[in-house]
């Protein structure tokens, strides 16, 4: 017996000790990392922290500091498939999302000119629904969510050239009451 | 009487306007069509047939002199000539001479056929008006010059105020004896303006006796024509979000018909008023679906990945063409209403959307991308006879007239959009809205 277990690391008593010594470093080491994570201790949006969702001016105000946090999402021209840069996008938007599980959210597509007003609706409605499906795969409830197209109805820049025309093909999200 | 003056829907109830045929012109053979065809024909029902199948027809060379006015109106014969040139010109069948100095004698009023042959006239239009009150009658006539003979013969008589409508239903007339087939005159069109807002108005096809319909203050969108031309449906986001509405003329009664989650849109009445078709969500991607006109599903049309708008009935209803872009780029393409394949249509372009098909059912006008700007084309339902009719600047969302001769547009062609009719041939392309407009819809019915 003394045979099998008499020679190294693998002899008993030390085998024990070792195992030991890293079921404290790995426990101390995911105590230290859970305090520093925003779901185990999240920020407080407003006043009175979180909890149940307080609608009024100070809940509007929470809103508006979240809303602020979010950035547009954008696309390439003609399509409704997201970019590696926009599921970034998308991925970042999905982390502010989550500070507040109860918002409703409306994701608002838009198009550039360059395409005619009616099939532009659709291509509005489909890049916001391409939002919309992969923050519910990031977590974000799907019944939380709605989607909204304006098709080219609303450029934010008027401009007639590719630099307008890359900012207006964008889905914007809105967190709503 | 009339009971909405901002109302230009039911102004076509209002002046009672009576016609009366002077000459009969059953057997009163088209002479001008003979010359203009340049074919000798014997039977009765020779009648100039002007639409594209016959793309050598030459414009009619037509004289059109100032109508001639008894005292007491506000209104000049050259303005109400002018109404009529205007509305035949547009139609790119005629050519509107300049009025010879003789070409009427003064004291008989009869026409002077010997110089009016000598400038080539074929046709000679005449118009006389005496008013009595406020209410005013027009003697409209239409002579064959080279036969030397009246064709036509109309009396029209209603509301001073209502002068224009009255030309119209003379021009439209007009169009009858010399075509076989009634104008689009007395007609209108229904669009969104393109100015900072986005509401629906109605005009005469000329652009004339301009309404708005909606005063929203949200987006409205892709007016449509019920078949009787009492209400328009559009998309509106009064709730935040785009639904289907309706607004009754006459009353300006305005309600949601589909207020389903995502889009409600592009939506057309089908030729018999009994189904809507539109495009709406069905698991998050834009589908053509049929609803009644209540708002209920009657089913799903389309199916597949693609995004799926802008449906158009055939005529005779058993086919809706739409836009899809299944195949990676919008193209048009055809279903049976009552189930079948999908087919596509387009193949020209990497972009072809707005399909409308035309009243008398053998073309699809709708938009093409052509070196990067869009231009209104036409195809036959069977895939054949692409044609490009625009060329200026970007044109858009085409809607044929009823009488299947005339495409109304929206171009951007001078720097803001506006909407434009032109012949089925684009010989004549005129913008007609006095305001910034897209999305026209034509109605189907006269006033």
């Amino acid at each position: 017996m003394t045979r099998l277990y008499g020679s190294g690391l693998f002899r008993f008593p030390s085998f024990c000790c070792i195992a030991l010594l890293f079921m404290v470093v790995v426990g101390l080491a995911v105590l230290t990392s859970g305090c520093s994570r925003p779901i185990v201790r999240p920020q407080p949006l407003y006043p009175g922290g979180p909890g149940a969702y307080q609608p009024g001016p100070v809940a509007e105000h929470g809103l508006q500091a979240m809303q602020a946090g979010l950035n547009a999402i954008y696309f390439d021209y003609d399509k409704f498939t997201l970019s590696p840069e926009a599921q970034a996008a998308v991925q970042a938007n999905a982390q502010v999302l989550k500070r507040v599980p109860h918002a409703r959210i409306v994701a608002e597509g838009h198009c550039d000119e360059r395409g005619t007003d009616e099939y532009n609706l659709a291509l509005g409605e489909r890049r916001a629904r391409s939002v919309v499906t992969y923050l519910a795969e990031l977590g974000i409830p799907m019944a939380q969510m709605s989607t909204v197209s304006y098709g080219s109805e609303l450029p934010v820049d008027p401009g007639h050239n590719e630099a307008a025309w890359a900012k207006n093909r964008r889905v914007y999200l809105k967190v709503v009451q | 009487m009339k009971p909405a003056p901002t109302d230009g829907s039911d102004a076509c109830q209002e002046p009672h306007l009576t016609e009366c045929i002077a000459v009969s012109l059953r057997y009163v053979l088209a002479g001008l069509v003979l010359v203009l065809v340049g074919v000798f024909c014997s039977t009765v029902e020779a009648k100039l047939l002007i639409d594209v199948e016959h793309p050598s027809v030459e414009p009619m060379k037509i004289v059109v002199p100032d109508f001639t006015c008894g005292p007491g109106g506000q209104v000049s014969g050259r303005e109400l000539a002018d109404i009529l040139r205007n509305d035949l010109f547009l139609t790119g069948l005629f050519h509107v001479m300049e009025t010879p100095p003789s070409a009427v004698d003064p004291t008989r009023g009869e026409p002077d056929f010997q110089t009016l042959s000598q400038t080539g006239a074929q046709a000679l239009i005449l118009g006389s008006v005496t008013f009595r009150g406020d209410e005013m009658t027009l003697e409209g006539r239409v002579y064959d010059v080279a036969l030397r003979k009246m064709e036509l013969g109309k009396r029209f008589s209603g509301k001073a105020r209502d002068h224009r409508a009255m030309v119209h239903k003379f021009g439209d007339r007009i169009l009858e004896a010399l075509t076989g087939t009634p104008g689009c005159f007395s007609t209108r069109i229904a669009f969104v303006s393109a100015t900072q807002e986005r509401e629906i108005y109605v005009m005469d096809f000329d652009g004339h006796n301009l309404h708005r319909v909606t005063q929203t203050g949200s987006i409205n969108l892709s007016p449509e024509w019920s078949p009787d031309g009492r209400s328009i449906l559009f998309t509106s986001y009064q709730t935040g979000k785009p639904d289907l509405w309706f607004v009754d003329l006459p009353s300006r009664r305005q309600g949601i018909v589909s207020g389903r989650a995502g889009i409600n849109a592009s939506a057309k009445y089908s030729p018999d008023g009994q189904q809507i078709a539109l495009s709406m969500n069905d698991q998050g991607i834009p589908k053509v679906f049929l609803i009644t006109t209540e708002g209920n599903i009657i089913k799903r049309l389309t199916s597949g990945r693609g995004n799926d708008i802008s449906p158009t009935w055939s005529p005779d209803r058993s086919t809706i063409a739409y836009v899809s872009d299944q195949a990676g780029t919008p193209q048009i393409y055809m279903i049976p209403v009552n189930g079948g394949q999908a087919k596509r249509l387009t193949f020209e372009t990497n972009y072809s959307t707005d399909p409308d098909w035309s009243p008398r059912g053998d073309l699809l006008a709708f938009t093409a991308r052509i070196e990067g700007r869009f231009q209104i084309c036409t195809i036959r339902t069977d895939g054949t006879g692409f044609k490009v009719l625009t060329e200026k600047g970007s044109n858009q969302a085409p809607a044929w007239s009823p009488d299947g001769r005339m495409i109304a547009f929206s171009s951007r062609r001078d720097g803001t959009h506006r909407i434009y009719v032109m012949d089925v041939r684009g010989t004549v392309q005129a913008p007609v809205s006095p305001i910034p407009g897209k999305a026209p819809a034509w109605s189907s019915t006269s006033q």
